[in-house]
């Protein structure tokens, strides 16, 4: 079933792909995939090409992929393992979802990160109290790790 | 990197030491004695052990798995640190036998449950990995034996110490290792269910089911483990603060897999028993690939009360971990019961119009009966907010409760049969005098009753009898509350009719319903007749009252006067009645009525209203607030007097002329009543309002 439903996701993202992601199997290890997203316009990530990898468990639909950025990023809910906190990654995580929708899911986080439910503290302070710096800290990580 | 410069560090350490020793004491045991009585060589010794120990782990973890993944390494660096903490914490706990044999102790306990967590790791990455090797397995299986053998040897260890020495620091290790072999055992079975699952090409549905239980007998064997440990620590030492964490943990994951299986269980039974089927209008009808696997639907689907259809085994597996509608996120679980009945109403209107199942009424009925209570029982159940704790919600229906509904509908049934002699068609019954005083809310429950009656009364006589007629007498002032609390009707009794019947009931339901408004009707106008009645009462008591405490004699003045001269009289009693607080709850209780008064006002006569309501008035109240009673009483004295005719009005024209001749025949009777007993005091009062004042007059007399 996961390996039927994996093929139609990959059908249906290559016949309609989300803007600014793309994705697809690594190798021909369906359960394994790689994904790109580039940094949404009006974030410190614009111009930013970021990779994430994506497993997807073998009861699929019922359980959420695994979700990684493999490159680093300045984001108070993604941490330096690349692990993204995301509520539908998690417990809210619905059959009804598909690959695409989280990546575009994540693309929205990285426009309007939550501060309010951190994975690393410290960025989300600083997200919070001194927005300028943030921005510029997460610029020059862009420029440093996603270009 | 660091890693490797400390290793080598402590390498050159323990050579220099050593060097020293011997460089020193030449020979073997002098060097020895040495190295053990100089406290800085053992401290380097100790370092050096260490070094050994992570070398030696990271030499297996090369052995059993190979290259870690970034994931497991990091669960592993966070697992160790509250592993240490509460080792830590459990020295303070021994700090008596506090030894390097004991630390040697913990250390190996250390070291043993980093590779069961991540043998856990390992095992579960099994389900998401496509491609397992047979040398994962290899690993895998070897790990597990060794791991499984080790913990028994240490259990054991600990059990014959513990014999044969009594309590000591053992304790806590041979509990450390059972728990550890619970971590072992647990990760056999999923294990061997991942295996199993990889062997058959095709997804093995019931393979999360084994999970959930065997996570549950684990979850409670731990639990019992950690409860009989803390109570023989407490016993023996003192409270095992280490073990509260774990504890705790383990607790809390009991209870969720209790709660998993629980609940996945009665969203499935649900789903089997409660949701319809989606029917293939539905199906063939917009999108219908089902949202979870992407599949189209074209049998054996199930549709949620939210209305989104699934696949009946894609829905299993979801609720198995989840229970909610994969669309929107329903619980379906703690669905309110109004929206369940609304759904099974839907259900009824659904089913009613296909007549399959009137042919073979005769067979089936009986059945339905038995069946039909029991799929309306997850829905009971299911509706209300799930309680862990409760126990009551947590057990599956009782039988009693099954078998009860089929005697109380046969009653209905026979009572139903005897109906259509004994009723007349209904309108004008009393019947719906009966229906009309039981429960106001309830009519929902009545037209369910009306679908079970006209049901079963089908069953038994198979001849098209016009079903139902009226309600059976007193059945429905009995019967509603049992079975809007408990039963709705049954979902496929309705099945059994046919267009013109469920037409002809409908029509019966319809009478029923305008009888129960018209009758809810009168009495409403009963009641604002006795409300102005009593404002009457009160306003001429209040006037006499007045009268009786005041210097001055009461202005009386012509009732039917113009509003200007009324007002004059208002300012007259305002200016010259004194404080007197004779009726205290008449100034509370007053002003209910006048705003019911002025309720009716707007609806019925503006006019009115903006007469009441003019300023003047207004300004008097504001002025005399001490005696607002009296006050009050004069100002609604004339325009209460003058409202009656003109409230009833409307209202005439929309009721029966029953009701108009039961006020009329009641206000004659009050009017006799006054005539025989006293003489009229003011001539200008019209008929009404000189009962109500010599009611209240004399009632002030008496006191």
């Amino acid at each position: 079933m996961a390996q039927k439903r994996i093929k139609k996701e990959l059908q249906d993202f290559g016949k309609d792909p989300p803007t600014n992601c793309s994705a697809g199997p690594v190798g021909d290890d369906l359960f394994h995939w790689q994904a790109t997203i580039m940094g949404p316009t009006e974030s410190p990530y614009f111009r930013g090409v970021f990779f994430l990898t994506i497993n997807f468990p073998t009861d699929y639909p019922f359980k959420p992929p695994k979700v990684a950025f493999t490159t680093r990023i300045y984001h108070p809910n993604i941490n330096s393992n690349g692990s993204i906190c995301l509520d539908i990654l998690r417990s809210q995580w619905s059959p009804a979802l598909t690959i695409s929708k989280v990546l575009l899911s994540i693309c929205s986080l990285l426009t309007d990160p939550n501060p309010d439910d951190p994975l690393v503290p410290e960025i989300a302070r600083m997200y919070k109290t001194d927005r300028e710096k943030y921005y510029k800290v997460a610029k020059e990580w862009t420029e440093k790790y996603a270009q | 990197m660091r890693s490797l410069v400390l290793t080598g560090l402590s390498f050159m350490l323990t050579a220099s030491v050593i060097g020293n020793a011997y460089y020193q004491k030449k020979q073997f045991y002098p060097s020895v004695v040495y190295i053990t009585k100089s406290n800085p060589s053992m401290a380097v010794m100790y370092v050096q052990a260490l070094v050994f120990v992570v070398l030696m782990g990271k030499m297996l973890r090369a052995l059993f798995f190979g290259q870690l993944r970034a994931a497991e390494m990091e669960h592993l660096i966070e697992r160790s640190w509250y592993a240490v903490t509460e080792t830590c914490l459990a020295f303070t706990v021994f700090r008596d036998d506090f030894s390097p044999r004991f630390v040697a102790l913990f250390t190996l306990l250390l070291f043993l449950k980093c590779f069961h967590w991540l043998a856990e790791d390992r095992i579960d990455y099994m389900e998401r990995s496509p491609a397992i090797s047979w040398k994962f397995h290899f690993r895998a299986l070897s790990l597990m034996f060794v791991l499984g053998l080790l913990d028994i040897l240490f259990v054991r260890h600990a059990f014959y110490s513990t014999m044969s020495k009594g309590p000591s620091v053992q304790l806590v290790f041979g509990f450390e290792y059972e728990i550890l072999l619970t971590v072992v055992v647990m990760t056999f079975i999923k294990y061997l269910l991942h295996t199993i699952d990889l062997q058959s090409q095709n997804p093995w549905d019931n393979k999360a089911v084994y999970l959930l239980y065997s996570e549950l007998v684990m979850g409670f064997i731990r639990v019992i483990l950690y409860v009989a440990f803390v109570f023989i620590m407490i016993k023996v030492h003192t409270f095992p603060l280490f073990a509260i964490r774990p504890m705790y943990l383990t607790v809390r994951a009991f209870q969720k897999a209790a709660q998993d299986v629980i609940l996945s269980r009665r969203a499935i039974r649900n789903m089997n028993t409660l949701y319809p089927d989606a029917t293939p209008e539905e199906l063939s009808s917009g999108d219908n690939v089902c949202i979870i696997c992407r599949e189209e639907m074209t049998s054996g689907c199930k549709k949620l009360p939210c209305g989104h259809i699934f696949h009946t085994s894609c829905l299993r597996s979801w609720f198995q971990r989840q229970q909610t509608c994969p669309t929107c996120r329903l619980e379906v679980l703690r669905m309110p019961r109004p929206q369940q009945q609304q759904q099974q109403q839907q259900q009824q209107q659904q089913q009613a119009p296909q007549p399959q199942q009137a042919q073979n009424q005769n067979g089936q009925a009986p059945l339905d009966q038995m069946q039909n209570p029991f799929q309306n029982m997850p829905g009971m159940f299911g509706g209300m907010p799930f309680q862990w704790n409760g126990g009551a919600g947590a057990v599956p229906p009782p039988n009693p409760f099954m078998w009860q509904p089929p005697p109380q509908q046969q009653q209905a049934a026979g009572t139903a049969d005897q109906a259509p002699s004994t009723t007349t068609p209904l309108s004008s019954s009393p019947t719906s005098v009966a229906s009309a005083t039981s429960t106001t809310t309830s009519q929902e429950a009545n037209s369910h009753i009306g679908g079970n009656v006209s049901a079963t009364s089908t069953s038994p006589s198979s001849a098209p009898v016009p079903p139902f007629p009226g309600f059976p007498p007193f059945m429905p002032a009995m019967m509603p509350p049992m079975f809007s609390y408990g039963f709705p009707s049954p979902p496929s009794s309705m099945a059994g009719l046919s267009d013109e019947e469920l037409r002809v009931m409908e029509g019966v339901e319809r009478s029923n319903v305008e009888a129960r408004i018209q009758w809810l009707r009168d009495i409403q106008a009963l009641l604002d007749g006795a409300m102005v009645l009593i404002n009457q009462y009160n306003t001429v008591a209040s006037q006499v009252n007045s009268r009786f405490y005041s210097a001055n004699p009461p202005p009386v003045v012509p009732i039917s006067t113009s509003p200007s001269s009324t007002q004059q009289q208002q300012q007259n009693a305002s200016n010259t009645s004194t404080c007197t607080n004779w009726w205290p709850e008449g100034s509370g209780a007053r002003p209910k009525y006048s705003s019911t008064i002025s309720n009716t006002h707007t609806t019925d006569s503006p006019k009115e209203r903006s007469g009441s309501l003019s300023s003047p008035s207004e300004k008097v109240e504001k002025s005399a607030n001490c005696d607002k009673g009296g006050s009050k009483g004069a100002t609604g004295l004339p325009q209460k007097e003058e409202e009656i005719p003109k409230w009833s009005n409307p209202r005439e024209e929309e009721h029966s002329d029953e009701m108009h001749e039961v006020r009329k025949r009641r206000l004659q009777h009050f009017s006799q009543q006054v005539d025989t007993n006293s003489t009229s005091l003011e001539k200008d009062k019209n008929k009404d309002f000189t009962t109500g004042d010599k009611n209240s007059a004399n009632s002030e007399d008496k006191h």
